[in-house]
């Protein structure tokens, strides 16, 4: 009996002691040298991708030269056979689309695409957890500077889409690594049971410390919601870099108003009737849908946040994640973008007649590195001057 | 003889053995992953997060939020179960069974839609407002004026979110104190009252002995659910000043800021470790107290309960109680819920805004058909794959919570660190157990076995998770056990399969049934470690639920509510099937 209790011990004690230390190593202490490796190894692959780019770009001018001289996106043809295999995506967008681009993406290439939805910050945290065990391929998130930082962080990859010169000013950005494929701006959204529009639409963003509007006021959660995010950031680099304006907001019960669809439930419902940097594709697809609310820009101006779709370094599957890059920008990806009721990326696709366009929002100067390095701590101070208003 | 006890010896450290490495692999592991965290940056010990933990008055804060809360709503929890119990368990009351289910409702209900129900009524012009909206047809009365702002400051208070989360925890407590109460002999009772004793005698000296091990377990769980409880003080704390401090944080508001807004891994891993040592001492205390005050009731003699008779002004006196517990409990948040999901626009609400009357106009079913539909049928996709979910792990863990218990039974340390080490799940907000699986399962073991990104490893979390619910009840149904009737069959020759199958079981049923369905009910509606651990493309009701809160399309408000009804109904109708069944089990045995 006793030799049994001690084999038992023993095999325990070895056992917890193996566990322990696979533990203690998938935290990532002894990965110094297969780190090096990795490192040099995408080096290399980025190398043969811009190899692969320079000679796409000679064989793009060959055809040019002997086309004709004002070639359109619409040209542009994207070649999808030769893929297989799967391509992983991290989405934020809203819901219907996503199921469009999978499908859509699926009949035309023969991959299966997996979809891995959250908001910003979710997606961010999965990527870190995944650690060395790297399965994403695509990135997509709601917030320009965010995806800026993944970056300054150089976990990105670079790639030349034939359609990046066709895309609005500052969605694509100088490396070839972020494609703005949709856009969105924010505005003010009220309840029209409780508001005019002869009564708000001529105030600007400081009008709202008015203390008629007390307990009135609601802004999305900037860490929750990318685009508010990018507005916030936006706003304290061009407009309110002493933060006075958002003090005076907060000192007039400016309320938390959660994600972006909570923000816009709390309008409708009337508990928070004006949102300030409330998203604007939410509020015009439940304009269309009825609901009394009304949306508009500011006159000194406002964010229009590129969402950026970005190839990750460490893609497994990083042809098929070029490609689905190519075809976020294609016609039939950015009508469905359009009829989601957000702005196209690119230049020549038309938005939805019920909203305004890239070139009729005006757009306050933005310097989005300034924004990059101020989007954390200014999206930090909303959240504290926020807190205890409701 | 010997032979055979040294085989069932060894079937007993074999099955131990097991059991030890399933829960090693599904709690110790991701558990040390997570913690060594919280010490260790890039392989080198670093105490910054515990230098700032104890020395930043924003954690201090944190700290004392929570216990405060915990302990206000084990307080309210126990004022409002201990005259339900008695209710139910020695008046008439008692032969209403059903009721069983009804007081079950909170606990089925996500608590973060709850809470969303009770925003959604108390408001700013939320459905009370709107109610005095059409009671007084003028938005400038001075009802409506008052109720602008009035319930919207108690709904954003201290006690307010206290208030609605003793709504959500303290079925917990009731039930465990009925059936404890169900179980007390009224021999004792009348034994003592035939001795002299008044009722409140025997209220010190019979009752409240022998109910102690019982509130003990009741008010620990009730006050560890509390303080892990996520839903409820995400929903409203951010809105709330307290003591000063604009923005009410506890635990797991804070864990979820770093482990998913601000990332920082260490400190979400530190104040994880505290939380998990607050509860381990509660737990420790509430072990010695059950220890000192068990009693064994079920002696095989059989219990008689005979039920107070009451006068009618006390049957009215109960029932005024029970609807407005009910009211409360139910009643508000479920208006909000159902009349939310009936909505056709949201900014009309629940008002005809021509004539300041009831807005029928504004009710219809569409959504429901609409929920089916939407996004290709993503909510019927989702309904299937958490009923397929909650089944596999509430089995999964009542099997494994009944080895464990049973082999507990033995008197041996070794044994006894198994319940341990199964109840630890419980003393962590689940975000805890859920990143260190996540990293864990993720890194050195994806190798062996690759289940991360499939249901498996959310089976996994649920059975690790949810596993203290099987052992709470199962070991509770052995407290009252007495030794002596496996004895007994063994004595008369019964082997100790029989005696298991025969005596045991039959006894233990309960609990385990019991245990089964909370598992079965509570994962059901899990949200937290669906949300990190759900496969691509894949979506169980909650985090279903969640996302078209979140990112939704124009609807998608009503559509949530929609399913969080759907997901209510299926649970309710999985109960009321159980109970019929198991009901009719008992008299076959008769």
């Amino acid at each position: 009996m006793n030799n049994v209790k001690r084999i038992v011990t023993t095999v325990i004690t070895a056992a917890v002691a193996l566990v322990t230390m696979s533990a203690f190593a998938a935290c990532g202490t002894s990965t110094d040298y297969s780190q090096d490796f990795a490192d040099l190894k995408s080096q290399i692959n980025e190398l043969g991708d811009k190899i692969d780019d320079l000679e796409g770009k000679i064989s793009s001018s060959d055809s040019g030269s002997s086309g004709t001289s004002e070639a359109t996106a619409s040209d542009v043809t994207i070649n999808y056979s030769g893929l297989s295999g799967e391509l992983n995506v991290y989405m934020p967008s809203p819901k219907g689309i996503q199921t469009q681009f999978k499908e859509e993406f699926e009949a035309l290439t023969g991959v299966t695409v997996n979809i891995v939805s959250g908001t910003t910050g979710e997606i961010l945290t999965m990527l870190e957890a995944e650690g060395d065990n790297h399965w994403a391929d695509v990135v997509i998130l709601a917030s320009w500077s965010d995806g800026l930082s993944l970056k300054a962080d150089n976990l990105l990859m670079s790639y030349q889409s034939p359609y990046a010169e066709y895309m609005h000013d500052g969605c694509v950005d100088d490396s070839y690594m972020l494609y703005g494929t949709s856009a969105s701006a924010v505005g003010v959204i009220y309840n029209t049971k409780y508001y005019t529009a002869s009564q708000l639409e001529s105030l600007d963003w400081d009008d709202y410390a008015d203390s008629q509007f007390k307990g009135e006021i609601a802004i999305p959660d900037p860490q929750k919601s990318g685009a508010c995010k990018d507005f916030v950031a936006g706003f304290v680099t061009a407009i309110d870099t002493d933060y006075s304006i958002i003090d005076s907001w907060a000192a007039n019960g400016l309320v938390n108003g959660g994600g972006n669809s909570n923000a816009l439930a709390a309008v409708e419902s009337g508990s928070t009737p004006i949102l300030l940097a409330g998203v604007d594709y939410n509020a015009y697809s439940a304009i269309a849908d009825g609901e009394s609310i009304a949306i508009y820009y500011p006159e000194s101006g406002t964010v229009i946040n590129p969402r950026p779709a970005m190839i990750m370094k460490t893609a497994p599957n990083a042809e098929n994640a070029k490609r689905f890059i190519d075809y976020l920008m294609s016609d039939s990806a950015q009508q469905i973008v359009a009829d989601a009721y957000l702005i196209p990326g690119r230049a020549d696709v038309e938005c939805n007649s019920a909203r305004l366009g890239f070139d009729e929002i005006n757009q306050y100067t933005v310097n989005w590195n300034a924004m990059m390095s101020v989007s954390d701590t200014a999206a930090a101070y909303v959240v504290e001057k926020t807190a205890g208003n409701n | 003889m010997k032979n055979s006890l040294k085989l069932q010896k060894a079937t007993a450290v074999i099955i131990f053995i097991a059991v030890a490495i399933i829960l090693v692999f599904f709690i110790i592991c991701p558990l040390v992953t997570i913690f060594s965290r919280s010490i260790i940056t890039d392989g080198k010990l670093d105490w910054t997060n515990i230098k700032q933990l104890i020395s930043e008055s924003e954690y201090l804060e944190t700290i004392r939020n929570s216990l405060l809360l915990g302990l206000t709503v084990t307080l309210l929890s126990t004022v409002i179960s201990f005259p339900l119990a008695f209710i139910f368990s020695r008046t008439r009351f008692a032969k209403a069974k059903w009721m069983d289910i009804v007081f079950m409702i909170p606990f089925m209900t996500p608590p973060y839609i709850a809470a969303m129900g009770w925003q959604r009524f108390l408001s700013k012009r939320g459905f009370l407002w709107q109610f005095a909206l059409i009671l007084t047809g003028d938005m400038n009365s001075a009802l409506c004026q008052y109720l602008l702002t009035a319930t919207s400051e108690w709904l954003y208070s201290f006690w307010g979110l206290a208030v609605i989360m003793t709504f959500n925890v303290f079925p917990f407590m009731f039930t465990l104190l009925k059936n404890a109460m169900a179980n007390i002999p009224s021999s004792l009772d009348e034994a003592a009252a035939v001795s002299g004793g008044n009722f409140f005698y025997r209220l010190r000296k019979v009752y409240i002995p022998l109910l102690v091990s019982n509130y003990a377990i009741a008010a620990i769980l009730v006050f560890v659910k509390t303080i892990s409880e996520y839903g409820t003080p995400s929903v409203l704390g951010n809105g709330i000043t307290f003591m000063g401090t604009s923005g009410f944080y506890v635990f797991t508001t804070k864990i979820q800021y770093f482990a998913t807004v601000n990332l920082n891994f260490g400190m979400a891993a530190t104040l994880s470790a505290v939380l998990t040592i607050i509860c381990f001492v509660l737990w420790l205390i509430q072990m010695t107290i059950t220890k000192k005050t068990s009693y064994k009731l079920q002696s095989g003699k059989g219990v008689r309960v005979t039920l107070k008779k009451m006068p009618v002004w006390a049957s009215v006196l109960a029932i005024i109680y029970i609807v407005f517990i009910l009211l409360l409990a139910i009643g508000v948040p479920y208006f909000s819920v159902i009349t939310t999901s009936l909505m056709d626009k949201l900014s009309d609400g629940i008002v005809n805004w021509d004539n300041y009357s009831f807005g029928w106009g504004n009710l219809t079913l569409s959504n429901y058909a609409n929920m089916f539909t939407a996004n290709d049928g993503g909510g019927g996709n989702a309904i299937l794959i958490s009923l397929m979910l909650a089944l596999i792990s509430a089995t999964l863990a009542s099997v494994l919570g009944m080895v464990i218990c049973t082999l507990t039974r033995r008197r041996n340390r070794c044994y006894k660190t198994l319940e341990a080490v199964g109840m630890i799940p419980e003393m962590l907000p689940a975000i805890v157990l859920v990143i260190g699986m996540m990293i864990f399962w993720n890194t050195s073991i994806y190798n062996v076995i690759p289940i991360y990104r499939t249901l498996a490893i959310m089976v996994v979390a649920y059975v690790a998770l949810f596993l203290p619910y099987s052992i709470q009840y199962i070991s509770s149904a052995y407290t009252q056990f007495n030794d002596s009737l496996p004895l007994a069959g063994r004595t008369t020759g019964g082997s100790k399969s029989y005696v298991f199958l025969r005596i045991t079981l039959p006894l233990i049923g309960k609990g385990v049934i019991t245990g089964w369905m909370m598992i079965f009910i509570i994962s059901f509606r899990e949200l937290v470690a669906a949300s990190l651990l759900q496969p691509p493309n894949t979506y169980v009701i909650s985090t279903y639920i969640y996302s078209l809160f979140n990112q939704g399309y124009n609807g998608a408000t009503q559509q949530a509510m929609c399913l969080a009804v759907i997901c209510l109904a299926i649970t309710v109708t999985a109960l009321i099937l159980i109970n019929v069944t198991t009901g009719r089990k008992k008299k076959s045995h008769r």
